[in-house]
C-alpha cells in the first residue's frame, strides 16, 4: 500500500449567510494515498469547489482535521499555508490562470521564485517542465499567443515544476473542446503513471472515466467513493 | 512532522531572501511598465513637488554663495544712516510706517556731522536715483545708470578708488559744482576705444556735467553692476534735481575696534539731530554690511519656508495620487494576486511588490524633480552670474521625503493586497 498523503476526519466547512448557516462540507471522512488518481464529481452547490479549496490549502475547515503529509493544516497561519501551497500542491484551473504579461517560461518559474530557487536552476527546471508537457518550443511565447490546450499545458507545467505531493485540477477541461480535453486527460494519465498524485474536479462523466477513483458529492456529503 | 516542515521552510526563506528581493523588484518594474501613462502621471505629481523645493533651494544656495562678497557693498568699518531699512517686509502698512518718517535733510546731515566730526574718520552724504540715461555727443546709454549725489567722502566710504582724474572735493560740494565722477563701466560706455573722458561734458536728464574723474571697476553684486554710476555733488543734486530727497549718511569709524562704539555714538548724535525724546524710538535705520546680510537671510528664510510648505503640500497631494493609483492597481490585479497566492506567494512578498511599486513611483518622481530642479535653479544662478550649485543636503532630504511618501501612501494598498483571501481573489468576476 502507498502511504497516506491526505487524511480528512469529520471535516466541516460552514458559511454564515446572514443568520443562516450553509454547510458547504458536512462531516467528510476521506483519505488519499500517494499516486491516487481521483475525480471529485457532483452537481453545482455540492461542495466540490469548497473541498478543492481546502485540499489546496486556499481555505481552512471550520471544524475537523485535515492532515497533509501528517501535518494538521487547520492549525497553520496564512504564510505557512502559502508555503505548503508552494511546495506540496500544484494547481490547474479551469480558466488556466496564467499571468498574461509573462511568457510561458516566466509563468512556470513563478512557483520556484517563491520557493527561492536560484535563477539558473529555475530556468532549467521550468524548461524541463515545459518540455515534459510537450511545449519545449514555446517557452518564450506569451499565453495570448497559444491555443487553449497549449495554455492548459503551461498551467500543468507550472503545477509540476515544484514537484508537489499533489496536483489539484479544478475543471481542467471545462474551457476546452473534446479532442483537446482528451489530450489533456491523457497528459494527466501519463503524469499519474509517472507516480504523481492527481485529484481533479469535473462534472463530465467521460472525463471522470479517465481516472482510477470517482468520489461523488451531494449537499456537502460524500455520496459514493468508488475505485475503477 | 509539522515542526520539521516549518523549520525547513524558515531555513529556505532566509537563504533565498536576496533572490526574492531582486525578483520582486523586477516584477514591480514590469507591472508599472504595463500602465505606462498612468505611472508617468503619478510620477510627475511627485516630480513637481520635489522640483519646486530643489529649484528654489538651488537658486538660494547659489545666491547665498555670493552674498558675503556681494552684499559687502559698503567700505571697511563703514555704516549708513538712512530713512528706510535695507529691505522692507510686508505690505503697504509696514511700508507706510517708514514713509511717514521725517526725511533726513541735508541740513540735519550737516548738524549731525558737526556732532560726530571728531569721533569718526569720515562722514558723507548720499542721495541715490536709479535708472537715468547718460549722453555724450551722439552716444547714449540705456536708462539704467545710477546717479548718486555725494560728497568727497562717498568714494572711500563705499570702497571706490579713483583711476584717473580726481574725486569730488569739499569745494565742489560747497559751490554745488556741475561736475561728475564716473563709474568704470559708464565711462567705457560713453567713451569707448580709449577716449579720454576727463573734462568732457556729459548730459544726464537734461543737466550738463563735466567729468572730473573715473573710478576703478568694483565688479558686480547679484549680477548687478556697481560701476554703472556717476557721482555728482550732493548740493548740486538737491539744488537742481530734487530738493526734497531724504539723504543717507555714511560714517566710517576709525578702526574695526571702534566700529560698535561709533555706531552707538552716531545713533545718539542722530537722535539729537532729529530731536527725539528718551521715550521715542529711533526714526531712522542704521545699515551695516551685516544688517544687509541679515536682511538677505530673512528673505532667504521666508522664501525657503514658503517653498518648503508649497512642496510639502504638493508632495502630500502626490502621495494621495500614489495611494489612489495603487488602490486601483490592487483592484485591477485581484486575480493576479489570487494566482500568486495560490502558487505560494507569502503575504510579505505580495505586500513588498506593491510597496515597491509605490516606492519606485515616488522615487522616480523625486529623481526627475531633483534633476529638473537643479537645472532650473542653476539657470537662475547663471543669469545672476553666480557659480553652479549642487545642493547635496536638499537632494538627500528630497530622496528621504520621497521614500517616506512612497512607503506611507503605498502601505495601505499593499497591506490590502497582501490580505486578500485567495479563494475570493480567484473567483471569476
Amino acid at each position: 500500500m502507498e502511504p497516506v498523503i491526505i487524511s480528512m476526519v469529520s471535516l466541516c466547512r460552514h458559511y454564515e449567510m446572514g443568520d443562516q448557516i450553509v454547510k458547504a462540507l458536512d462531516n467528510i471522512n476521506m483519505e488519499f494515498r500517494r499516486n491516487d488518481y481521483a475525480a471529485i464529481m457532483g452537481p453545482s452547490g455540492s461542495g466540490k469547489s469548497t473541498l478543492m479549496n481546502i485540499i489546496g490549502c486556499l481555505d481552512t475547515p471550520t471544524s475537523g482535521i485535515y492532515e497533509l503529509n501528517g501535518t494538521n493544516v487547520a492549525e497553520m497561519d496564512d504564510d505557512e499555508l502559502a508555503r505548503v501551497r508552494n511546495r506540496e500542491i500544484g494547481f490547474v484551473f479551469q480558466t488556466f490562470n496564467l499571468l498574461p504579461r509573462m511568457n510561458c517560461l516566466r509563468n512556470v518559474e513563478l512557483p520556484l521564485i517563491y520557493a527561492g530557487v536560484a535563477p539558473e536552476e529555475r530556468h532549467e527546471r521550468a524548461e524541463q517542465a515545459l518540455l515534459s508537457v510537450g511545449l519545449g518550443d514555446r517557452i518564450q511565447h506569451k499565453p495570448s499567443e497559444l491555443s487553449g490546450g497549449q495554455i492548459q499545458r503551461v498551467a500543468i507545467a507550472r503545477a509540476l515544476v515544484n514537484k508537489p505531493s499533489i496536483i489539484l485540477a479544478d475543471e481542467p477541461t471545462g474551457n476546452l473542446d473534446t479532442a483537446t480535453s482528451h489530450d489533456i486527460m491523457e497528459m494527466f494519465g501519463k503524469l499519474s503513471n509517472e507516480g504523481n498524485t492527481i485529484i481533479l474536479i469535473t462534472h463530465e462523466e467521460d472525463i471522470a472515466r479517465f481516472t482510477h477513483r470517482i468520489i461523488r458529492l451531494r449537499d456537502g456529503r460524500i455520496e459514493s467513493d468508488e475505485r475503477q | 512532522m509539522h515542526q520539521n516542515l516549518i523549520l525547513q521552510i524558515h531555513c529556505d526563506m532566509s537563504n533565498h531572501r536576496t533572490i526574492q528581493t531582486k525578483e520582486v523588484f523586477l516584477q514591480a518594474l514590469s507591472s508599472l511598465a504595463v500602465n505606462r501613462l498612468r505611472s508617468w502621471l503619478t510620477i510627475m505629481g511627485v516630480a513637481v513637488g520635489v522640483f519646486s523645493i530643489i529649484a528654489v533651494m538651488t537658486a538660494l544656495d547659489a545666491i547665498d554663495k555670493s552674498v558675503e562678497s556681494g552684499l559687502t557693498s559698503l567700505g571697511a568699518n563703514t555704516f549708513q544712516i538712512q530713512k528706510y531699512p535695507a529691505t522692507v517686509f510686508g505690505g503697504g502698512h509696514s511700508r507706510n510706517r517708514y514713509a511717514n518718517r521725517e526725511d533726513i535733510t541735508y541740513k540735519q546731515g550737516v548738524f549731525f556731522r558737526k556732532i560726530m566730526e571728531s569721533k569718526a574718520r569720515n562722514i558723507g552724504f548720499i542721495i541715490t536715483s536709479p535708472a537715468n540715461q547718460a549722453k555724450y555727443g551722439n552716444r547714449s546709454t540705456n536708462p539704467d545708470v545710477t546717479m548718486t549725489g555725494g560728497d568727497e567722502n562717498f568714494a572711500p566710504a563705499n570702497g571706490y578708488i579713483i583711476r584717473s582724474g580726481r574725486n569730488l572735493s569739499s569745494s565742489d560740494i560747497q559751490y554745488a559744482q556741475n561736475i561728475a565722477v564716473l563709474g568704470g563701466e559708464l565711462a567705457e560706455k560713453l567713451f569707448p576705444a580709449g577716449e579720454n573722458p576727463l573734462n568732457k561734458a556729459i548730459r544726464v536728464n537734461g543737466q550738463v556735467y563735466k567729468v572730473a574723474g573715473v573710478f576703478e571697476k568694483k565688479g558686480a553684486a547679484f549680477g548687478q553692476s556697481q560701476d554703472n554710476l556717476l557721482v555728482i555733488p550732493i548740493t548740486r543734486y538737491l539744488d537742481h534735481i530734487n530738493e526734497k530727497s531724504s539723504i543717507s549718511i555714511t560714517v566710517e569709524a576709525f578702526s574695526q575696534d571702534e566700529y560698535r562704539k561709533t555706531i552707538d555714538q552716531a545713533t545718539g548724535a542722530m537722535r539729537q539731530t532729529r530731536g527725539l525724546t528718551i521715550k521715542e524710538t529711533n526714526d531712522f535705520e542704521i545699515r551695516t554690511n551685516d544688517s544687509l546680510i541679515d536682511s538677505f537671510r530673512d528673505i532667504q528664510r521666508i522664501i525657503s519656508t514658503g517653498a518648503f510648505i508649497i512642496s510639502f503640500m504638493a508632495l502630500l497631494t502626490a502621495g494621495v495620487g500614489i495611494m489612489n493609483i495603487m488602490l486601483v492597481s490592487v483592484t485591477e490585479r485581484t486575480k493576479e494576486i489570487g494566482i500568486r497566492k495560490s502558487i505560494g506567494a507569502p503575504r510579505k512578498s505580495i505586500r513588498n511588490q506593491f510597496l515597491l511599486e509605490a516606492l519606485i513611483l515616488s522615487l522616480m518622481g523625486g529623481f526627475i524633480g531633483i534633476i529638473a530642479g537643479i537645472g532650473a535653479g542653476n539657470i537662475i544662478a547663471l543669469n545672476l552670474n553666480l557659480p553652479l550649485i549642487f545642493p547635496l543636503l536638499w537632494i538627500t532630504v528630497s530622496i528621504m521625503v520621497c521614500s517616506i511618501i512612497g512607503m506611507a501612501f503605498g502601505m495601505f494598498p499593499a497591506w490590502k493586497a497582501a490580505g486578500l483571501d485567495p479563494v475570493e481573489a480567484l473567483r471569476p468576476k
